[in-house]
């Protein structure tokens, strides 16, 4: 390792990639190459920066460690093209590098193992490798990734207190580090952690709520209907947007009753009740209380329906604001992986719509795609994805098995 | 490392900074001007009167240079300047590198760097750099215990038949922040504000 390489991978590890290009830039030598490589992907040039990384292992032969390292920055590359990373060989590479006693790229190397399971909706994969990540003595630059991935985790978890606090360990992290870049994503995430999480409808009122208030809620003895995650107590009705649109006009009139009229117009979309469409109310209705036994009864009236919780209060939760992409990534949020048409079928809107949501929360950085055609996903953006803004669900997670959110088409 | 020469000071005020090998000399930016310098004799071969404040970069052919909102492309050999393309204006204190087929003029602090192509001008993209994108480590390690202040590294001269260490100075690694090139063999550094280019060997790397 020459001077002009120390140099360049000092520059890289503070993120300036321009100066370490300039001692490296032409060079075709193993390390100059490598070290290209990864310059390019500080700055973006993606398939670039690959094409390099695979040429720089190729030129380091019988390098053992020289090439798990390629390995490892070509895992970050496919990361950030939303490509499947190849699990076995990063994990290979890792164990080269764990018997070459290169502590910081097994840490980040298992970091990455992390962010890509995050980018999954594993939260329980990320979970255990972010366990296994010894950062203590680490760099800065290091301490702060990991912090930031563990604040990840905890929102979607659900526990905001925990993850304003990981937040601010990265934060300092990342002023240690010295590196700007570093410090304005922490920031960012920092900032959407004060946002408005979600509306709180109580006893006809309507407040605006940050996600540790909407925590508050979902901890307390209420009965909340969750309209972000479609979820009401601990029942999914996501897959029955039917039941969830009663259960929702229930909750917003409670503690009065809604007519039989306002809920055929509202849920069924229909003026005129028909003695079927009455019929057909009384069906769904009945099927609301067997998919609600033990959580709450529904009491009918001389005009309609009333919700009669077995204790405490009946809250409802909006999105922040109205509107399909909000409700999509109120639905995202609990940071499982899915479907579109999943997502369709939860919100009764049609896949186009989604769709259309989903490509404008992808340019504000929100949501990530997975996988293609038919196995395509979707899951939260998080900064511990590659060069993507760390984005906040609109509620916490309620735990939600992501099993239940695969379709079986995209 | 092994200090073998000193050159300089080289200019009266300023800082030398921008270092590039062109086969024969080694070139380097200053407030007076972009110079070359010949590591043979110690001489200013050539000067050529532009402010080269920061702004210089090499593609293995011909240098660049950004002079106010310009971006001048200089045949060494010559001196001559063969082409001008506008520069994307983002301040007389804009670093200029050549990679990968593409100028990159970037910010000082790296917040907001923009690659061109060298030919037109043509902005190819943007990048907003208040995103950190986290890469392997080439460090080796040395990174592991640090504190976010600056590591030193000893200077020595030697005496070349003796091999006696006749002088040390702990160098601050950023002391060759402001440039670095080499011939093959051994390393040029921009003494910064000491306006000094240094020649140091390669003993003592790995």
């Amino acid at each position: 390792m020459d001077a002009l390489i120390r140099a360049a991978a000092r520059a890289l590890a503070s993120g300036d990639p321009l100066r370490a290009l300039q001692c490296v830039a032409l060079r075709e030598d193993a390390d100059g190459l490598a070290l290209r490589g990864i310059a390019m992907a500080q700055l973006g040039e993606l398939a670039r920066a690959r094409d390099l990384l695979r040429r720089a292992a190729r030129r380091f032969g019988a390098n053992e460690r020289a090439r798990a390292r390629c390995v490892v920055a070509e895992a970050e590359v496919t990361l950030a093209l939303r490509e499947s990373v190849p699990t076995q060989r990063l994990d290979a590479a890792t164990s080269v590098l764990e018997l070459h006693g290169d502590r910081q790229n097994v840490a980040h190397a298992r970091l990455l193992a992390a962010r890509h399971a995050l980018l999954l909706g594993r939260v329980d994969e990320a979970e255990q490798a972010c366990a296994d990540v010894e950062l203590g003595g680490a760099p800065p630059m290091l301490r702060s990734i990991g912090a930031l991935v563990q604040a990840d985790i905890e929102i979607r978890r659900g526990r905001a207190t925990q993850a304003r606090s990981a937040l601010q360990r990265a934060r300092k992290a990342a002023s240690v580090a010295g590196i700007d870049a570093l410090a304005a994503e922490v920031d960012r995430a920092l900032a959407r952690l004060d946002a408005p999480a979600a509306r709180i409808v109580r006893h006809g009122g309507e407040t605006v709520a940050r996600l540790d208030e909407v925590q508050a809620v979902l901890g307390g003895h209420a009965l909340v209907v969750d309209a972000c995650r479609r979820v009401v107590g601990p029942c999914s009705l996501a897959r029955r947007p039917v039941l969830f649109g009663l259960a929702r006009r229930l909750a917003e009139a409670w503690p009065h009753d809604v007519s039989r009229q306002q809920l055929l117009e509202r849920v069924f979309g229909q003026r005129r009740a028909s003695e079927s469409l009455r019929a057909r109310l009384r069906v769904e209705i009945g099927r609301l209380r067997a998919a609600l036994r033990g959580v709450a009864e529904i009491e009918a009236t001389g005009q309609g329906f009333r919700f009669a919780p077995l204790h405490g209060d009946v809250v409802l939760l909006l999105p922040p604001v109205e509107g399909d992409d909000a409700a999509v990534l109120a639905l995202v949020s609990d940071g499982a992986a899915w479907s579109t048409s999943v997502l369709a079928l939860a919100l009764g809107v049609s896949q186009r719509t989604v769709q259309r949501a989903l490509r404008e929360l992808e340019a504000q950085g929100r949501v990530r795609a997975i996988g293609r055609a038919r196995a395509r996903r979707w899951s939260l953006a998080a900064v511990s994805g590659h060069a993507t803004a760390f984005s906040l669900p609109a509620t916490p997670a309620v735990h939600y098995d992501p099993s239940d959110a695969d379709g079986t088409e995209a | 490392m092994e200090l073998k020469r000193e050159f300089g000071p080289l200019v009266t005020t300023g800082s030398v900074h921008g270092l590039a090998w062109d086969g024969e000399r080694v070139w380097f930016a200053s407030s007076e001007g972009l110079k070359a310098l010949d590591p043979r004799t110690g001489e200013i071969m050539r000067t050529l009167a532009m402010a080269a404040d920061a702004g210089t970069a090499f593609d293995g052919r011909h240098l660049y240079q950004i002079v106010e909102d310009r971006i001048v492309k200089i045949e060494p050999d010559t001196g001559e300047v063969v082409a001008t393309i506008p520069a994307p204006g983002l301040g007389d204190d804009s670093g200029l590198t050549w990679a990968e087929g593409s100028l990159w003029v970037g910010q000082y602090g790296a917040r907001k760097i923009v690659q061109i192509d060298p030919e037109t001008g043509a902005v190819r993209r943007t990048i907003q750099s208040d995103r950190f994108v986290t890469g392997v480590s080439w460090a080796d390690g040395e990174l592991w215990h640090a504190t976010g202040e600056n590591d030193t590294s000893e200077l020595r001269r030697v005496d070349p038949d003796t091999g006696e260490v006749l002088e040390r100075h702990d160098a601050p690694a950023g002391a060759f922040i402001s440039g670095l090139t080499t011939d093959g063999e051994s390393f040029y550094a921009g003494g910064g504000s000491s306006r000094k280019i240094l020649k140091v060997a390669r003993r003592g790397e790995r």
